[in-house]
C-alpha cells in the first residue's frame, strides 16, 4: 500500500504536483494519464524518493516512510520502477540481465523461466541486448520488472514500441499480477488498452491527480453519449452550436466533431443526425459511449 | 562549420574536464615552484663536489704506480688527474664568485673530455665521466658565455630560468598529459551517435570543429602556465631572458632562454594538435576511452623500451614527442645513435598530423558511427 | 549484497579497459623478465677477478714497503689499514676457489663492514666506494656507496649465519624473490597503484550509462561503494596473477630463491642494518600496498560521488601517487615533516627496507608510520564518504 500526503513538488517556482493526497492499495492497477512534463514522472521519481518533494510525505505499508537511507533500502525492496530500455547494458544478454534484477530483489529463480515463456522471448533472451530492436528492449525491461516480483510496481511508457499482440500480452500478465495483489502504476499514452484492465485511472493536470471517476462526476457526463464527427470544421462546429445550444460541443484538434448528449434523450441524436446529414455530406459519424480519449480530449481542451 | 564549432564551444564551457585540467595546471606550475625553490640554492656547487667525486673515483681504478711517473703513465691517467684539476677550480671558482675563472676552466675541462673519448681504455672510466653529447653541450655554453661576456648565475626562480625549467619538465610529458586530456573526446558522443549521425557536416569537419575547441582549451592551458608564473616576477625579478641554453637540434649549438621556451611552445601546440587527432582516430576505432589511452602511452614508451626502433624507423613521430631529451641529444648516446633533428621532428608529427586528417577525411563517415 | 557483488565483480572482469590493463601488465612482466631482468649488472657482484686484483696489488704494496719516520704519512695510513683488509680479500679469494660459499658469505660480510668503516670513517678524499657509484651527475656518490656497503655487510652476514641455500643467484640478488625484492625497491609499487587508479576511476561513474536499470537496487548507496571498493582491491591484487608470470621465467632461469633469505632493514634511529626474512619483507609490502590501495579506492569513490568526473578520478589519483616527486629532496625530512603525508610512503619497498628513513634523513618514515598514516587518511576518506552518502539529499550520481 502506497500513501502519498500532501505531495508538493515545485521547480523553480513552477508547481509541477500541488498537494497530491491518494492511497493506492495491493490489487490495484493504477493508471497516470497526463500530456508531456505534466508531472507524471515526477510523480513516480517521489515514489522512488528519486526526488524530494518540496512538501508531504510518501508512507508504504502504514509504516515505512524515507526518513532515513536505511528505510530507502527497505522501501525499495518492496518496489520497482521499470528501467529505461537506453539503459540496458549492451554486452549483456538478456537473460543476464533477468538474473540480476531476480537475484537484486531476491526472487523466485523460476519466475526467470516463466516470464521469458509468457513474453515470448526465448528466440533472443541468449543474445547481447546491444543487438535487439526497440520493443524487444521494451519487453526486455518489462520482464526485468516482473522478475524482481516486487510488491510494488512502477511503470513509465510501458507499452512503448509494442505492437498491438504484444500490449494484449502484457495486459494480461498485468491482470495477473493484479490477481496475485501487486499494485501496479503504469503511466501511459494508450487510453483504450488502459481502460481495460486499470482500476482507477488519474489525469494530471496544474498539479493535481483527477480521478476518472470524478471528472465523470464533475463534468456531468456521467453515461452520456456522443457523436463523432470526422473532417469537422470551425464553420460546421459554429452552426452545430447555434442549432443545438444547450449540448456541449467540441472540435479536436484531429479535425474530430465531439457533440455530447445525455443518454436518454434519443430525439436529439434524431435531430443531430439529420441536421448533419444536411450540412456535413458524404462523411458518415459514429455513435457510442464516452471512451477514456473522448474524456481525456474534453478535460485537456 | 562555424556554427558547429559554436555548439562545441558551448558544449565545452561546461565540461567539468577542463575546469580540472585548469586546476591541475595551476597545481603543477605552483608546486614545482616549490620543487625549484628547495633544490635551487646551490647547484652549480653541488655539482662541481660530485664531479669531484666521480673523477677521483674513476683514478682509482689506475694502479698507483701511474701516478709515480708521469712519463709511463696512461694518458688516459693524466688526462683525468687534469680534469680533477679543473673541477676543483670551478668550484672554488664558484665559492669565491669569480665567474671568469668558472668558464675558463670549464673550457679547458670540456677540451681534456673531449680528447679523452679517444683514448686507450676509456671504457673503464665512461659512467664516471659526462657523455660526449653532454660534454659537447658543456663546452658550447662555456664557450658562448666567454666569447659574449656573460655571468654564469645559479639563479633559477625568476621568471625566465623558471620557464625555462618549467618547459624542460613539461616537454617530457606533455604527450602523457594529452592523452589523457584527450582520449575521451569522442566517447561521450558515441553514446548520442544518433545525434552526430544526423549533423548535416562530414565526419571531417564534425572532428576538425572538435580538434578546434580541444586546442582552444590547450591554448587556455598554455596561457595559464604563463599566468601563474607571473606572480614571481613580483618576488624573484624577470631574470635574463637571453641566457643562453646549450641545445642540439641536429647540430650542437647554443641559444637564448627565450628561444629555447619558443621552440618548446611549438612543440608543445603540435603534439597537441598530433594527440587531439590521434585520440580521435583511436576513439572511432577501439570505441573505449581507455584503450584509447593505453594504445597512445604504449606508442609513447615503444622507442623507450626497443631503443633500436629509432634507428630503424626515424621518421616515427613518437620519436621526438619528448622534445626536452631530443633537444638534449638524448638520441645520440643510444646503442645505436641516431642524429634526431629537432626541425624534422616538426616536419615528422606535421606530417603525420596531416595523414591522419586525411585518414579521416577518407576513411571515416559519421553514418558508420557505432553506439558504443 | 552477495549478489551485487557478484554483478559487479563480473562487470570489473569483462571491462575491456581492465583486460586490457591485466594484457599490459603481462606484457611489462614478460618484458622485464626475458630482457631486463637478464642485463641485470649488481655493482656489489662477486667478481674473482677484482678481488684478486686488489688483493695482489695491496699483497705487492705490502710486502715492499718500509715503514719508517720518514715515511709519508699516507704510506703509513695504507700500511695499516691493508693487512687487515687483505686478510678478508684472502679468505673471499679462498672460500671462492674452494667453493665454500657459506664462509665467502662470512667473510665478504667482515671485508664489507671493515671496507665501510674505513672509507666511510676514515677514507675521506682518500679511499672510495665502488666506482660504478660515482656516475657523472651524481651529488650522493658517498652515501649511496655508504648505504650499499653497510647493506651488503647486513646481507652476507645473513647469508653466512642462515640456513637458506646460496648460490652466485643469491650473491648478486638475480633469483626470483630477490628480483621481486629490488622491483619493489623500484617502480613496482607505483605502477600497481596507477593500475589501481585505472581500475577504480570508472567503477562508479560507468552506472551513468545503465542508471535506470541499477538506481532502484534495494541497496543503499553506501553499501554500493563497499561493494564497488571491494571489488576494486580485488582487482588491483589480482595484478600479482600477470606478474607472477614474470616471475616464474625469472625463477626458471635463476632459481626461486628462498623465503628465509635475510633482507637487511634500515634503522635511522640505530644507524645499522638489521635482517628480516625474505617471507616478512613480502609481507610488510603487501600490508602497505593493501592500504596504498585502500587509500586510493576510497579517494576515487568519493571523488566519484562528489565531482563525478572520471577525469578528474585520474589526475587527482595520480597527483596523490605522484605528488613525492614534487616535494622530495634529499635529506628533506629532517627540515620538514614529512611523515605526515601519504605520498611519502609511495616507495613501498624502500620504505619497509628503511631506505627512505635514509634519504630523507629522518627516523620517522616507517613501516608502522606508513600504516598509520595512511589508514587515519583512509578513514578520514571513508568517514567523509558514509556521512555523504547518508545525508538525505545526498542522489546517487
Amino acid at each position: 500500500m502506497i500513501e502519498l500526503r500532501s505531495i508538493g513538488v515545485n521547480f523553480s517556482g513552477r508547481d509541477i504536483l500541488k498537494e497530491v493526497s491518494i492511497t493506492f492499495h495491493p490489487g490495484e492497477i493504477i493508471g497516470l494519464v497526463a500530456p508531456n512534463g505534466t508531472g507524471k514522472s515526477t510523480l513516480m521519481n517521489v515514489i522512488m524518493n528519486y526526488l524530494q518533494p518540496n512538501s508531504g510525505k510518501v508512507r508504504f505499508n502504514n509504516e515505512l516512510e524515507y526518513t532515513t537511507k536505511k528505510n530507502e533500502v527497505k522501501i525499495h525492496k518492496l518496489l520497482s520502477m521499470m528501467p529505461d530500455q537506453s539503459d540496458l547494458y549492451n554486452h549483456l544478454s538478456g537473460k543476464q540481465h533477468l538474473k540480476l534484477y531476480s537475484s537484486m530483489w531476491d526472487s523466485n529463480p523460476q519466475l526467470i523461466e516463466n516470464t521469458i515463456a509468457a513474453l515470448g522471448m526465448e528466440s533472443y533472451v541468449n543474445k547481447k541486448t546491444g543487438t535487439y530492436s526497440l520493443g524487444m528492449r521494451q519487453r526486455l525491461c518489462f520482464a526485468m520488472q516482473i522478475v524482481s516480483d516486487t510488491q510494488i510496481m512502477l511503470m513509465d511508457e510501458v507499452m512503448n514500441g509494442l505492437d498491438p499482440t504484444q500490449v494484449e500480452i502484457i495486459s494480461q500478465i498485468l491482470v495477473k499480477k493484479r490477481e496475485e495483489g501487486k499494485t501496479i502504476i503504469i503511466a501511459s499514452h494508450l487510453l483504450e488498452n488502459l481502460e481495460k484492465y486499470a482500476n482507477r485511472i488519474f489525469f494530471v493536470k496544474n498539479g493535481n491527480l483527477d480521478s476518472t471517476e470524478d471528472i465523470h462526476r464533475n463534468l456531468g457526463v456521467n453515461g452520456n453519449m456522443v457523436i463523432r464527427v470526422p473532417e469537422g470544421t470551425p464553420e460546421l462546429k459554429q452552426k452545430l452550436s447555434v442549432a443545438f445550444p444547450e449540448l456541449d460541443i467540441q472540435l479536436l484538434a484531429n479535425s474530430v466533431i465531439l457533440i455530447e448528449f445525455p443518454k436518454n434523450e434519443s430525439g436529439t441524436l434524431e435531430n443531430i443526425s439529420a441536421f448533419l446529414n444536411e450540412n456535413h455530406e458524404h462523411q458518415t459519424f459514429s455513435v457510442g459511449k464516452m471512451t477514456l480519449s473522448d474524456l481525456y480530449s474534453k478535460y485537456y481542451h | 562549420m562555424w556554427k558547429l564549432l559554436k555548439n562545441d564551444f558551448l558544449i565545452e564551457r561546461t565540461n567539468k574536464k577542463n575546469m580540472i585540467a585548469c586546476l591541475i595546471v595551476a597545481i603543477f606550475v605552483f608546486g614545482f615552484f616549490s620543487y625549484t625553490k628547495i633544490e635551487n640554492s646551490q647547484r652549480l656547487i653541488d655539482e662541481k663536489a660530485s664531479e669531484y667525486q666521480s673523477v677521483a673515483s674513476a683514478l682509482t681504478k689506475f694502479q698507483t704506480a701511474d701516478a709515480m711517473d708521469y712519463g709511463n703513465g696512461s694518458d688516459l691517467y693524466y688526462n683525468l688527474l687534469q680534469q680533477q684539476r679543473y673541477v676543483v677550480n670551478q668550484s672554488m671558482a664558484m665559492k669565491v664568485d669569480r665567474p671568469q675563472l668558472y668558464l675558463e676552466s670549464g673550457i679547458k675541462l670540456a677540451e681534456l673530455r673531449a680528447n679523452a673519448f679517444d683514448m686507450e681504455g676509456y671504457e673503464k672510466v665512461a659512467t664516471n665521466l659526462p657523455s660526449r653529447t653532454e660534454n659537447q653541450l658543456d663546452s658550447l655554453f662555456y664557450q658562448f658565455m666567454d666569447r659574449t661576456g656573460m655571468v654564469v648565475t645559479q639563479d633559477a626562480l625568476s621568471f625566465f630560468p623558471f620557464l625555462l625549467d618549467l618547459f624542460m619538465v613539461l616537454g617530457s610529458f606533455w604527450f602523457i598529459f594529452m592523452s589523457i586530456f584527450s582520449c575521451g573526446i569522442l566517447i561521450e558522443e558515441f553514446h548520442h551517435t544518433s545525434l552526430i549521425k544526423g549533423y548535416p557536416v562530414s565526419f571531417d569537419k564534425y572532428v576538425l570543429a572538435k580538434c578546434a575547441s580541444s586546442m582552444f582549451w590547450v591554448g587556455i592551458l598554455i596561457a595559464e602556465i604563463f599566468i601563474c608564473s607571473l606572480p614571481f616576477i613580483y618576488f624573484y625579478g624577470l631574470g635574463d631572458a637571453n641566457y643562453p641554453v646549450a641545445i642540439f637540434d641536429g647540430n650542437f649549438k647554443v641559444i637564448p632562454t627565450i628561444e629555447y621556451i619558443g621552440i618548446a611552445l611549438v612543440y608543445i601546440i603540435l603534439i597537441s594538435i598530433f594527440t587531439v587527432l590521434l585520440s580521435v582516430i583511436l576513439n572511432v576505432l577501439l570505441k573505449n576511452m581507455y584503450l584509447t589511452l593505453f594504445v597512445q602511452l604504449l606508442l609513447f614508451i615503444a622507442p623507450s623500451l626497443f631503443p633500436s626502433l629509432v634507428s630503424l624507423v626515424p621518421f616515427n613521430p613518437f620519436n621526438y614527442m619528448n622534445f626536452t631529451n631530443l633537444l638534449n641529444g638524448h638520441s645520440l648516446e643510444l646503442a645505436e645513435p641516431v642524429e634526431l633533428e629537432m626541425l624534422h621532428g616538426l616536419i615528422y608529427i606535421g606530417i603525420s598530423t596531416v595523414l591522419m586528417l586525411i585518414g579521416v577525411k577518407l576513411f571515416f563517415t559519421t553514418g558508420k558511427l557505432k553506439k558504443v | 549484497m552477495r549478489a551485487y557483488f557478484k554483478f559487479e565483480f563480473i562487470q570489473f572482469l569483462f571491462n575491456k579497459k581492465n583486460i586490457a590493463i591485466y594484457v599490459i601488465l603481462l606484457f611489462l612482466a614478460c618484458f622485464y623478465a626475458l630482457k631486463i631482468a637478464p642485463s641485470y649488472d649488481p655493482i656489489e657482484k662477486v667478481d674473482r677477478d677484482e678481488i684478486e686484483a686488489r688483493f695482489l696489488t695491496r699483497e705487492d704494496f705490502l710486502n715492499n714497503v718500509v715503514i719508517d719516520e720518514n715515511s709519508y704519512p699516507l704510506t703509513r695510513f695504507a700500511a695499516a689499514i691493508y693487512p687487515e683488509w687483505n686478510e678478508y680479500d684472502k679468505q673471499r679469494l679462498d672460500a671462492l676457489d674452494s667453493n665454500r660459499l657459506r664462509e665467502y658469505a662470512g667473510s665478504t660480510y667482515k671485508w664489507y663492514e671493515y671496507s665501510d668503516y674505513m672509507i666511510f670513517r676514515n677514507g675521506n678524499g682518500l679511499l672510495y666506494y665502488n666506482p660504478r657509484y660515482y656516475t657523472a651527475g651524481n651529488l650522493y656518490a658517498t652515501e649511496d656507496g655508504h648505504y650499499a656497503y653497510m647493506y651488503s655487510a647486513s646481507r652476507y652476514k645473513g647469508y653466512a649465519q642462515g640456513d637458506s641455500e646460496l648460490s652466485m643467484d643469491v650473491f648478486e640478488e638475480r633469483t626470483a624473490l630477490q628480483t621481486l625484492q629490488r622491483l619493489l625497491h623500484g617502480y613496482l609499487p607505483i605502477i600497481l597503484l596507477v593500475c589501481c587508479i585505472l581500475f577504480t576511476a570508472d567503477i562508479v561513474l560507468k552506472d551513468k550509462r545503465n542508471l535506470t536499470v541499477i538506481k532502484g537496487f534495494p541497496i543503499s548507496v553506501w553499501r554500493r561503494l563497499v561493494v564497488k571498493g571491494g571489488v576494486a582491491l580485488i582487482g588491483s591484487s589480482l595484478t600479482i596473477i600477470p606478474l607472477s608470470i614474470g616471475f616464474i621465467i625469472v625463477a626458471i632461469q635463476h632459481g626461486m630463491g628462498d623465503l628465509n633469505l635475510p633482507v637487511p632493514i634500515f634503522s635511522y634511529e640505530a644507524r645499522a642494518f638489521t635482517t628480516i626474512t625474505m617471507g616478512e619483507y613480502l609481507f610488510q609490502n603487501v600490508l602497505l600496498m593493501l592500504f596504498w590501495f585502500l587509500l586510493l579506492i576510497s579517494l576515487l569513490l568519493l571523488l566519484s560521488i562528489q565531482i563525478r568526473h572520471e577525469f578528474a578520478n585520474l589526475v587527482l589519483g595520480c597527483v596523490v601517487v605522484f605528488a613525492e616527486f614534487y616535494y622530495y629532496v634529499r635529506g628533506l625530512g629532517f627540515v620538514k615533516e614529512i611523515q605526515w603525508y601519504p605520498s611519502s610512503y609511495v616507495q613501498v619497498g624502500q620504505i619497509v627496507a628503511g631506505y627512505r628513513e635514509y634519504l630523507n634523513n629522518s627516523a620517522s618514515l616507517t613501516f608502522e608510520n606508513g600504516i598509520a598514516v595512511m589508514s587515519v587518511c583512509t578513514a578520514i576518506i571513508l568517514l567523509v564518504t558514509l556521512i555523504i552518502s547518508k545525508t538525505k539529499r545526498f542522489k546517487y550520481l
